[in-house]
Formats: C-alpha cells, sequence, structure tokens
C-alpha cells in the first residue's frame, strides 16, 4: 500500500517537474534534488538491474541480498528496474534519468551494460549519487565505481576443481564472451594450472556479444556441459549467470560435479534439487559491495571512484557450503593467503 | 497507384487500427489478470509519451526499425523472405565503424567520411544478403535457411573481429570491447530537442529519403514493377519476359544495402563506435514493424514510431509498478492480430470488388427483365 | 418452365423448382426450374459460367439454395451434403477425375465405402459386385487393374462405375466429354444408353450441342443463371440451340480469304526439348509459318503443346533445334527480347501466366510490355500512358469492366482473356502464339477474339494456334499440323478435314506415316 501510495507521489512528481521543465524551456536536468531526502526521511534508493533482475539465482539476485539487508537495516524506499533483452543504449539511459528524476538520490546501476550510459547521465543529476556495480568504464564526481578481483576467486575454485577432478579435466562454461567473463576464465585456467599443470581445461561460451542469452539459458549451459562431461571431464565451472542451472542439472544426471559463480549457488533455494552436485562456488560479493555503497552514502561518506573488492577484502571468495571441499580447505587457505600477500600474482586477462 | 478513393484508405486504415484495438483489449484482459490498472499503464505510457526525452528516444528507435523495415519489406514484395536483416546490419554497422573510426579517414573532409561510411555498410550489407541470394539463385536454396544461418555466422564473425588483434581497440581494465571511437568529423550531429536530453539522430533524413526511394522504385520504375509483378505471380512474370533469378539477386542485394543503413543512426549518431552493447535485434523488429505497415512506406513510419513508443515506455510502465513485459505482450498481440486483420479486409476487398464490378455491368438481375437481345455476358458463376 | 407432373405419368425422378442461389455481388441462379423424366437422359445446356456447374453442385448437396425446392420422385429433400445426395440415389460423375493413380480399380471404387466389417475388408465380394455392374451395363471395367494403367475413357468409366456402386440411380456427369476425342465421345454415349436402359436417369451437362442432340431425350437451356428453356431434341436443330444459349446468332469459327505470303516469320527447326527425366517431350519439331498465316497444333493434351509454346516463348530452353524469326536467329535470346522482337503471347492458362490477378487492369496492361512505349519511358514506368492505353484496350475490346483500377480478379475469365488479347496485340506483333485463346470464355469474347485475330492476319500477322476445340482449330487455321508424343506427325488440309479425322490423328489411330 505504501509503496503504491510511493509510486503515485513520484508519478506527481515527475509530471510536475515535467511540466516545470517544459515552462523553463531547460533540459530535464537539475531538480532532480526537488524529492531528496530531508530530516529523518527515507533514503531513496533506485536499483537499475540488468537482464534477468530480481529472481536471477545469480548476479541480479546476490545485489538484491545487498539492498534488502541494507533495507532492513536502514529502512529505504526502494525502486528496482530491471532491463530487458536488446535495448538500445537510449532505454537504459533513461531508466537511470528515471530513476534520479522520480526523486531516487542514490541510484545503483548493476552491471557493466550500463557504463555508457550511466557515463551520460551522471553529469546531469550531479546531486545523485550513483554506483555502478563490475565496470570501471564511467567515471565522475558522483560515482562510485564497484567492481571485484574476479580471477582471484576463480583460481581458487580452478584449484579446488584441479585437485579433485580424477580424468584430469575440467572445463569452463562461460556466459558470453565477453572481457568480464574471460576474467575468470582466466584466473581458474590459472588456478588448474598451478595445481596440475598438465590438466586440461576445456572452455566454453554459451553466446557471442551482441547476443547475452548466454547469461539466461539454462538449456544451452546444459546442452554444453553434457558435451563436456562426455569428452572425460569430471568437474564444470558455470561462470554464467541463470545458465548455470543447466549445468547442474547435467552433471547430476552424469554423476559429476559443477562450480557455481556469484553467489554460494550451494544454499540457494531455486537449485536445491542440484546442491549435491555442487562441489563449491565462486562467490563475488556483490552483496557486500551493494550493502557498502549505500551504508557509506547513509552515513555521508560517498566515495567517487574504483573500489575493487578483491581476496584480501573478502570482496571474493570459494564456498564451503556442502563440506565437499572440507579436505582439501586447508591447501586452498594457502593458496588465498599467497594471492593476498602477493606471492602468486593471479592474471586477469589472457 | 490506384486512383484516391475514401473506401480504400478506410479499408487500408481498418487492418492496423482493428488489430491495435484487439491488442489493447487483449492486453487489458492480461492485466486484469494480474491484478493491475489498465488505466494506470495507459496513464503511464501515455505520460511518458509526451515527456520529450521519451519522444525522442522513440523517433530514434523508429528510424532504425523503418530502415529495418525496409530492407525487409523489399524482399517481402518479392515473396522473400529476407530473415538476415539483422546479421547484415550489425557486420556492416561494425565493418562500416571500423572503417570510420580509422586513423587515416581523420584527415578527410566531414562529408566524405560520412558518405564513405554509408557506402561501406550499404556494400557490406548488400555482400551479406548476397550470399543468401547466390545460394537460392545458384542452388535453389531457400532464403529463409540460409539468410537464419548468416545471422548467426555474422554473430561469430564480429566477435572474431572485435578483437584487439583484429578489428577493435585495446582498453586495458575495461568491460566492454569496440572498435575505435569515430571522431568529431565522422560523426552525423544530432537536432537538439527542446526539453530532451536526447537529440534527435541527424541520419533521420537518411531513412525518410530511403522511404522515399522506396517508394519511387516500387511505384514508379519498371524495376518496381518488375519486383511486385514477379511477388505477385512469378509464373506470369517469367512469361512477360521478367528473369526471376535476376530479381532474387537484385531485390537481395537492394534489402541488404538497406539494412547495412540500420545501424547508421544508432553509430554515428550516438554510439560512435561498434562496441558489445551495440544494439542488436532491430533486423527482427523489422519484420514486424514491416507486417505491421504492410509494407507502404507511410504505413512503415507509422509502425516504426509505434513500435519504437512501446518500446520506449517500457520504463516508465515499470516505474508505475507495471510489469515491462506487457510491452512486448501487446507488440506481439499487434502483430499476430493484423496479419489476421489484413487477410480479412484483404477478403472483403476482393469480395466488394467483384460485387462492384458485377453491379456496374448489371450481370445480377432479375431474369424476368432479361431479354434476349441485351448483349451482356457477364459470367454469372462466383 | 416448370412441368407439372402430368396425371399418370410416373413423378419424375428430380425435380428443381424455383432454385436460387447468390453469392457475394452474383446470383449464379435464378429461378431455376428443371423437371428430370425417370429413365431419360437430360441434358443442361448453357454457355460458360451460365450456372450450370453451380445448380449441380446444389443438387448434389454440395452448395445449399437459397431458395426453391428439389424433389427426388416426387418427395421434397434437402441435401446438406453429398453423402445426403448419394443416400437419395443421387451420383456425380466430376470432369475432373478423383482417381488415386497407385491403386486398382477396385481399391478406387470401394475407397470412401468400404466393404465388409470395419475390421476385415471383404474384396471378393466387391470384386463380384464390381464385375456384376460392369457386365450389366457395359461398362468393360477390369477390377484388378491399376488406375495408372487405364486410358481417359476407361477412367470416366471408373469413375460411372464408382458411382453405381454407391446405389446412385441417377446420375449426374458434369461435361464429361471435354477430355474426350470424338471415338471415346461414341464409347461413353453408348455406355450412356445403357444405363438408360436398365432404367438409370442421367443428368448430362454440356455446351457442345451436337452431341446433346445425339444422346438426349429433353434439353433444359440456361442461360445467365436462369432455365430459358425446355425442348425435345427433334425440335430443335443445334443452330438454335445455341441461339437460346447464347441469347443472340452464332459466331462461327472461319477464315475468309487466304491472306498467306510467302514470307516466313517463324522458322522452327529441329526443335527438341528434354523433360526433367531426360525423355523427349518434344522431338524434333520443324515448322514455319508465313505471314498471314494461322498455323494450328492439333493434339491430345500433354502431348507437347505446352513445352513447344514455352519453348517459343524462351521460357523453357531446348535441347537442340534452331527457331529464327523473321530470318533472325532467337533460339538463345530470353523471353523479353523475344517479345520486344514483336512476339505476343496468349498463354494456356491465364491465372498463372496471363494476368497478375492481385493487379489493376492497367498494370496488367504493363505486364509483358514494361520495356516498351507506350507502358514505360527509359527505366520509368509511364503511368499516364499505360492507364490511356488501358482504356484503349477496355473499349476497342469490349473488356466489361466499370474502371481500369479495378484488380484483374474482379473480372470473368472472358474479360480477362480479352483484356491479355488486347494487350498482346497492342505492340503490334509480327507473331502471335495463342493457347487456347477462347478456352473458358463465352461466345461474345469467342467471337471477338477469332474477329481480332482474323484482322491481324489480315494484316499479315503469323499465328501459332492450339487449341483443344476442333471446330476452332479447323475453322481458325490455313494449315494444321498434328501433334503426337513430341513429334508433328501429320499435316492437314483444314478446308477439307473434319473433326473425326482429326480426332483420329490426335489419338494416333491413323498410324504415323
Amino acid at each position: 500500500m505504501r509503496r503504491m501510495r510511493g509510486t503515485r507521489l513520484a508519478a506527481a512528481a515527475l509530471a510536475l517537474g515535467l511540466g516545470l521543465a517544459a515552462c523553463g524551456g531547460s533540459s530535464d536536468s537539475g531538480d532532480a534534488g526537488s524529492g531528496s531526502t530531508g530530516d529523518g526521511a527515507q533514503l531513496k534508493v533506485g536499483l537499475a538491474y540488468d537482464i534477468g533482475g530480481r529472481g536471477d539465482q545469480s548476479f541480479n539476485d546476490s545485489a538484491a541480498r545487498g539492498i534488502d539487508r541494507a533495507k532492513q537495516e536502514f529502512g529505504l524506499d526502494i525502486k528496482e528496474l530491471e532491463a530487458g533483452a536488446g535495448e538500445s543504449e537510449a532505454i537504459k539511459e533513461d531508466r537511470l534519468r528515471q530513476l534520479a528524476e522520480g526523486g531516487y538520490t542514490t541510484v545503483i546501476a548493476v552491471g557493466y551494460a550500463y557504463a555508457t550510459s550511466l557515463a551520460k547521465v551522471a553529469p546531469d543529476y550531479t546531486d545523485v549519487q550513483f554506483a555502478l556495480v563490475d565496470s570501471e568504464d564511467a567515471t565522475g564526481d558522483n560515482i562510485a565505481n564497484i567492481v571485484f578481483a574476479e580471477e582471484q576467486g576463480s583460481f581458487l575454485v580452478g584449484v579446488a576443481a584441479a585437485l579433485k577432478s580424477t580424468t584430469d579435466k575440467v572445463g569452463f562454461i562461460g556466459g558470453v564472451n565477453t572481457p568480464l567473463i574471460q576474467k575468470f576464465e582466466v584466473g581458474f585456467t590459472a588456478g588448474v594450472k598451478q595445481v596440475k599443470p598438465d590438466a586440461e581445461v576445456q572452455v566454453k561460451y554459451l553466446t557471442e556479444p551482441p547476443d547475452f542469452t548466454g547469461f539466461n539459458d539454462p538449456a544451452k549451459g546444459e546442452t554444453a556441459a553434457n558435451g563436456m562431461f562426455d569428452a572425460g571431464v569430471d568437474i564444470v565451472y558455470a561462470a554464467a549467470g541463470g545458465s548455470g542451472n543447466g549445468v547442474f542439472k547435467a552433471a547430476k544426471a552424469k554423476g559429476k560435479l559443477g562450480i557455481g559463480v556469484d553467489s554460494d549457488q550451494y544454499n540457494l533455494p531455486g537449485l536445491a534439487e542440484v546442491k549435491d552436485v555442487i562441489l563449491t562456488s565462486m562467490i563475488k560479493k556483490v552483496d557486500v559491495g551493494v550493502y557498502d555503497f549505500i551504508s557509506s552514502v547513509k552515513d555521508g561518506e560517498f566515495a567517487k571512484g574504483v573500489k575493487v573488492y578483491d581476496l584480501e577484502q573478502g570482496g571474493v571468495d570459494y564456498a564451503t557450503s556442502g563440506g565437499k571441499v572440507d579436505d582439501i580447505k586447508a591447501q586452498l587457505d594457502d593458496f588465498k593467503k599467497q594471492i593476498v600477500d602477493g606471492t602468486i600474482k593471479v592474471p586477469a586477462q589472457k | 497507384m490506384r486512383r484516391f478513393a475514401p473506401r480504400a484508405v478506410l479499408l487500408g486504415l481498418a487492418a492496423p487500427v482493428g488489430a491495435l484495438v484487439f491488442a489493447v483489449l487483449v492486453c487489458a484482459v492480461v492485466l486484469a489478470a494480474t491484478g493491475h490498472s489498465l488505466f494506470d499503464t495507459i496513464d503511464a505510457m501515455v505520460t511518458a509519451a509526451q515527456r520529450p526525452r521519451t519522444f525522442v528516444n522513440s523517433l530514434n528507435s523508429a528510424t532504425q526499425y523503418y530502415l529495418a523495415a525496409i530492407a525487409v519489406a523489399i524482399g517481402f514484395r518479392m515473396k522473400l523472405f529476407n530473415i538476415g536483416v539483422d546479421g547484415q546490419y550489425r557486420l556492416a554497422a561494425m565493418l562500416s565503424a571500423a572503417l570510420a573510426g580509422a586513423t587515416w579517414m581523420e584527415g578527410l573532409p566531414s562529408v566524405l567520411r560520412i558518405t564513405m561510411t554509408i557506402v561501406a555498410a550499404m556494400l557490406v550489407g548488400a555482400a551479406w544478403a548476397g550470399v543468401a541470394a547466390l545460394l537460392k539463385v545458384t542452388r535453389g536454396i531457400s532464403e529463409v535457411i540460409s539468410t537464419i544461418m548468416l545471422n548467426a555466422i555474422a554473430t561469430y564473425l564480429v566477435s572474431y573481429l572485435l578483437n584487439p588483434a583484429r578489428l577493435a581497440e585495446e582498453r586495458p581494465g575495461s568491460n566492454n570491447i569496440g572498435t575505435r571511437p569515430i571522431t568529431e568529423g565522422g560523426q552525423v550531429g544530432g537536432i537538439p530537442v527542446s526539453g530532451s536530453s536526447s537529440d534527435l539522430f541527424g541520419l533521420v533524413f537518411l531513412a525518410a529519403a530511403v522511404g522515399f526511394a522506396y517508394w519511387f522504385v516500387l511505384s514508379r520504375t519498371r524495376f518496381g514493377f518488375e519486383l511486385k509483378a514477379t511477388g505477385l505471380s512469378e509464373s506470369a512474370a517469367v512469361a512477360s519476359g521478367i528473369s526471376v533469378k535476376k530479381m532474387v539477386l537484385l531485390s537481395m542485394l537492394l534489402s541488404g544495402a538497406v539494412a547495412g543503413l540500420v545501424g547508421l543512426p544508432q553509430l554515428l549518431g550516438s554510439s560512435h563506435e561498434y562496441s558489445l552493447d551495440f544494439p542488436p535485434g532491430i533486423g527482427f523488429i523489422g519484420i514486424a514493424v514491416a507486417l505491421l505497415g504492410r509494407n507502404h512506406p507511410i504505413g512503415m513510419a507509422l509502425a516504426a514510431v509505434l513500435w519504437g513508443l512501446l518500446d520506449n515506455s517500457a520504463n516508465a510502465l515499470d516505474l508505475a509498478g507495471v510489469p515491462r513485459e506487457i510491452v512486448g505482450i501487446m507488440q506481439g498481440v499487434i502483430v499476430l492480430s493484423v496479419v489476421i486483420a489484413y487477410e480479412l479486409v484483404r477478403r472483403y476487398r476482393v469480395r466488394t470488388e467483384q460485387r462492384e464490378v458485377g453491379k456496374a455491368l448489371g450481370s445480377t438481375r432479375d431474369p424476368a427483365a432479361d431479354g434476349p437481345k441485351d448483349d451482356n455476358r457477364e459470367e454469372a458463376s462466383a | 418452365m416448370p412441368t407439372e407432373p402430368a396425371g399418370g405419368e410416373p413423378a419424375p425422378a428430380v425435380e428443381l423448382t424455383g432454385i436460387t442461389k447468390r453469392f457475394p455481388g452474383v446470383v449464379a441462379n435464378s429461378d431455376v426450374n428443371i423437371t428430370v423424366r425417370p429413365g431419360t437422359v437430360h441434358a443442361l445446356v448453357g454457355e460458360n459460367g451460365a450456372g450450370k456447374s453451380t445448380l449441380m453442385k446444389i443438387l448434389y448437396g454440395m452448395q445449399q439454395p437459397d431458395e426453391g425446392v428439389i424433389a427426388v420422385h416426387g418427395a421434397p429433400v434437402v441435401f446438406a451434403s453429398p453423402a445426403d445426395a448419394i443416400g437419395a440415389g443421387i451420383g456425380m460423375v466430376h470432369q475432373h477425375f478423383m482417381l488415386a493413380d497407385n491403386l486398382t480399380v477396385l481399391e478406387n471404387v470401394v475407397l470412401g465405402s468400404e466393404p465388409g466389417s470395419a475390421v476385415a475388408l471383404d474384396f471378393a465380394a466387391a470384386r463380384r459386385r464390381i464385375r456384376d455392374i460392369s457386365d450389366s451395363y457395359g461398362l468393360n471395367v477390369d477390377p484388378d487393374r491399376l488406375v495408372d494403367e487405364l486410358g481417359v475413357g476407361e477412367r470416366q468409366r471408373v469413375e460411372i462405375l464408382k458411382v453405381l456402386y454407391r446405389g446412385a440411380r441417377t446420375l449426374i456427369l458434369d461435361e464429361p466429354t471435354a477430355v474426350l476425342v470424338p471415338q471415346e465421345v461414341d464409347e461413353l454415349f453408348g455406355n450412356l444408353r445403357e444405363l438408360k436402359a436398365e432404367g438409370l436417369t442421367i443428368l448430362f451437362i454440356s455446351h457442345k450441342l451436337d452431341e446433346v442432340l445425339s444422346v438426349a431425350d429433353d434439353i433444359t437451356v440456361i442461360r445467365r443463371g436462369t432455365t430459358v428453356a425446355s425442348v425435345s431434341p427433334k425440335e430443335v436443330t443445334a443452330r438454335k440451340l445455341a441461339e437460346l444459349m447464347v441469347g443472340t446468332a452464332l459466331p462461327v469459327p472461319e477464315l475468309r480469304e487466304s491472306t498467306v505470303t510467302d514470307r516466313p516469320v517463324l522458322t522452327v527447326t529441329g526443335l527438341t526439348v528434354t523433360g526433367a527425366d531426360g525423355r523427349r517431350v518434344l522431338d524434333d519439331v520443324s515448322f514455319t509459318i508465313h505471314a498471314g498465316e494461322v498455323l494450328g497444333i492439333a493434339g491430345v493434351e500433354g502431348n507437347g503443346q505446352a513445352e513447344l509454346v514455352e519453348a517459343l516463348m524462351g521460357i523453357r530452353a531446348p535441347a537442340a533445334g534452331r527457331i529464327a524469326l523473321g530470318g533472325r536467329d532467337i533460339t538463345r535470346l530470353p523471353t523479353r527480347r523475344r517479345r520486344e522482337a514483336g512476339m505476343g503471347y496468349i498463354p494456356e492458362d491465364r491465372h498463372r501466366q496471363g494476368v497478375v490477378l492481385e493487379s489493376t487492369l492497367w498494370e496488367n496492361r504493363v505486364l509483358g510490355h514494361q520495356t516498351r512505349k507506350p507502358s514505360s519511358r527509359g527505366p520509368l514506368i509511364d503511368i499516364r500512358a499505360a492507364k490511356a492505353d488501358t482504356e484503349r484496350i477496355v473499349r476497342d475490346y469490349d473488356v466489361r469492366t466499370p474502371n481500369i483500377d479495378v484488380h484483374a480478379s474482379a473480372l470473368s475469365g472472358g474479360n480477362q482473356q480479352k483484356l491479355i488479347v488486347g494487350r498482346e496485340m497492342s505492340a503490334d506483333p509480327v507473331l502471335l502464339i495463342a493457347s487456347h485463346p477462347t478456352r473458358g470464355v463465352d461466345v461474345g469474347a469467342q467471337a471477338a477474339i477469332w474477329d481480332h485475330i482474323r484482322r491481324a492476319r489480315a494484316e499479315h500477322l503469323a499465328v501459332l494456334l492450339i487449341s483443344a476445340d476442333l471446330d476452332e482449330l479447323i475453322g481458325m487455321s490455313d494449315s494444321l499440323s498434328v501433334i503426337l508424343r513430341g513429334r508433328l506427325v501429320a499435316d492437314h488440309d483444314p478446308a477439307t478435314v473434319t473433326p473425326e479425322q482429326l480426332g483420329s490423328a490426335m489419338t494416333g489411330a491413323e498410324g504415323e506415316d
């Protein structure tokens, strides 16, 4: 009920803003702060998700957990919008502008897809504090970049895969062949080779850009994983968002193992059926990044620029849920220590 | 072109308007079933459309949809289904972006640079469509199959070429990868619109020119006549001396050339580079817009604007708490119902025309009044 | 003229009273009254498009009348479907056979009314019954032969047998002679007389008057959807009947004085065309047509006429041979160049090749002439000139249409054909290839088309005429050749040859010498 009223209010404010803008003949920037927080009012936070949105069991959900936690602790007024498949840059841009104009003084763009549009939008709304997850491509005085050292976490699950593999063949399935996902692949391969230099890593990307369905197509994931399992691979690392579900399904059917990504996928309710084949997960704590960001804004300590969440920060990690890596935990933690103290430099690019 | 007749215009409008009304009804049912208010939805959409930025964005989307629709329509008029507009424009946009962004181009005058970019895009589009045309003409392979396959190949070709070792630019630390940005001289400036943060694409005029050329070629030239005749009856075309193979080849090349233009308004007007986030899928939207606009140059323009408005109002719906997917449902229902509506209207038109010919010639008559000297021998059977 | 059954006479086998059927825009049948006496052959005659077929569809339950009553043996009936009609003892033999080639006669006959229980087919009983029917009506049908092996006449007898097998006592035959050569027509009439002798009733639809007069006991004439006369064959002549059909005097296909010159226009030598399977569908054909000459080609359909025409027009590539137009070798020219060189073409199938149904009349006038004046000027279509010339054609060739902006589909077949003839004549051709120019055309249009051909011939047009109508061929040709299995097998003088002689030559009965 309150949410509904909020929406109407926002719409009214929007219409008013539009009228003013039309009268003044000025551009639609500038008056965004009019709905901003007064004393004691709730912080208004807008989220622009990437394709899949809340409920993707992966990346977006991780961001959602962060916002949920922040809401519980600080009591926020939240508006969540979601990207559509194949939408244009202008629509992404419009989404961020609508949030800014709707009085949301804190706007989080979840996913590097928003980099270009945010770069255009942010200068027009200097009163709004933006966060961009997963990308350093947009910078500005009111932009905080939340990025993760995915290669480090991937390195650790690569080590786990190498230690657990009996066939010395492991697989990597990437959702879409983008530089970001290549970071996962490079780290994973380095981890595998660290332990077993002769082990084979089979690599497969589900789709090529601009086809981004690879992040959200379990059927494709299942097919690709089946191919790998048939070729003798016994553990597959699925860095493929929602498509990972298919990888786990294939693993379950063939009695093999999979490695999850972004969230601790063993504990996700949506994956309860296949959780017994999840060896571990490369946890990317987007929730922590999001929570930290909101918390900093709340405390009036907004910091622009890049913040890297790496192993040292606890921004990435491997998951122990399910207990399948308990026996090699010592080795994994040893590698973790080496990475943190710089003994091992994990490559991030091919 | 047929003589202007109010009824013909009414009949022409009946199908799309009817389909639109039907689509709104279906969406109302869907909204009611999911517990959303129809009026809030319409309110949100209308409000969105009135916002200058959304309107400009819609026109910008429509510019590209329109070009794609014309590319599709050229094939449709020949009963050729160029499903490959999507791959054609992406490949063309990528390669022409690489050309336009190249360092050596920077010394050239702006007009020459832009012209070269446009010509290159058309050539690439035509070449890619030409592959399907050649396969059809020489081997009889359905253009539907081959263009679908070529779409997939184009995707992989683009991602192969979009690599720092090839046509893309090295961008350390970035999650995106793209061609070298086109510098100012190679860009086409937008038209500022008061109250909007986005400019109207300068190449909206290119789309209008292409639309005019489409109309002119089809209705005024021999080539257009032969193209339409081939589409309506291949056997009659052959008997009247039209080389169907030549027409297939030419119309596919033309379709591909126009398809090559689809990405340019975005490329030269906004993105200035071809990168991973370059909008895909416009070719398929073009199919829907061509169907909705009935291959008519003005019809497709209206359809493209409608489509753009729907796409760009999705955010406003999301903000108003209405699932954005309602837009997709609406678009799907519109296309589906418009196809049915056109067929109904076509049948109605054929029937009324036959009736009118009959009436004008008096073949329907009271046999009692039928004198033997009446020299009218219209056939009476239907 | 409805005839009330007179006292004492048996009730009519079929009686139609006041039948009216409307289609959108046209009344196909209007106040039709027919009384068919049992045990007679009753002919229903009328021009193409006069409404005969619609009427028969109504009688066979395929369409329902809007008004009127059908009575069978005195009792009113309503047929919702052909099954009802069959139930009432009415059977229909369609103009186009509906037989499966790769099944035997037996299987074809029982198809749809399988004998025995639902599980086991009792073929033995069915075979016995077919033999019985065949013997008692003299149909001479062997139940175990493959339909594929049968000739046209035999197939027709299978169709008749099929109807009898289902218990029909009244048979409707829709244009049964259209597909037959004269000898087969005689055989068919023999069969019909046998059926009549056995007490069956035949309703016979035709527009061939000689046939009607020789076989029918009663004749009903239908014109423009309504019955205009019921006559006895003893009381009328063919000419009188034709005038009843047409409502006016009848055109005759005839050429007056010869206009043949010694200047060859089309010279064909050794023309050979092979089919997809490598078989020669046109085999070493040679002939010459002179200016002012009409060369008629007679032949049963499917003996290479279509291939000959397509090879001449450049639609089909010949395997061997030479085609010369006015001394110029055109063997390798594409269709468009041949047309530009002065070849006009009236195609056999006007809906497939002659017109684009979904285009307007003036657009159809441009078709095939899109590279020439007045249709085009350079790369542009000259819409104004094309329209003006279409108006001229509509006027000169009497195309019945309210205006030239209607689609060709709105016109009747005859008017479409007149438009085609006008178009092909418009470019002053030196050679006209006319394939069945008056097929499916009403008598008025037929006369007009003949007239135009005659006039052009007088102006030294060379014409290749292909037709299934032997009267037309004989009447309109200066010389006649017979085509059989892809070869020109015989030449005849149209001044002396009879349709029967031509028919024999067409089937090869005359020998190939």
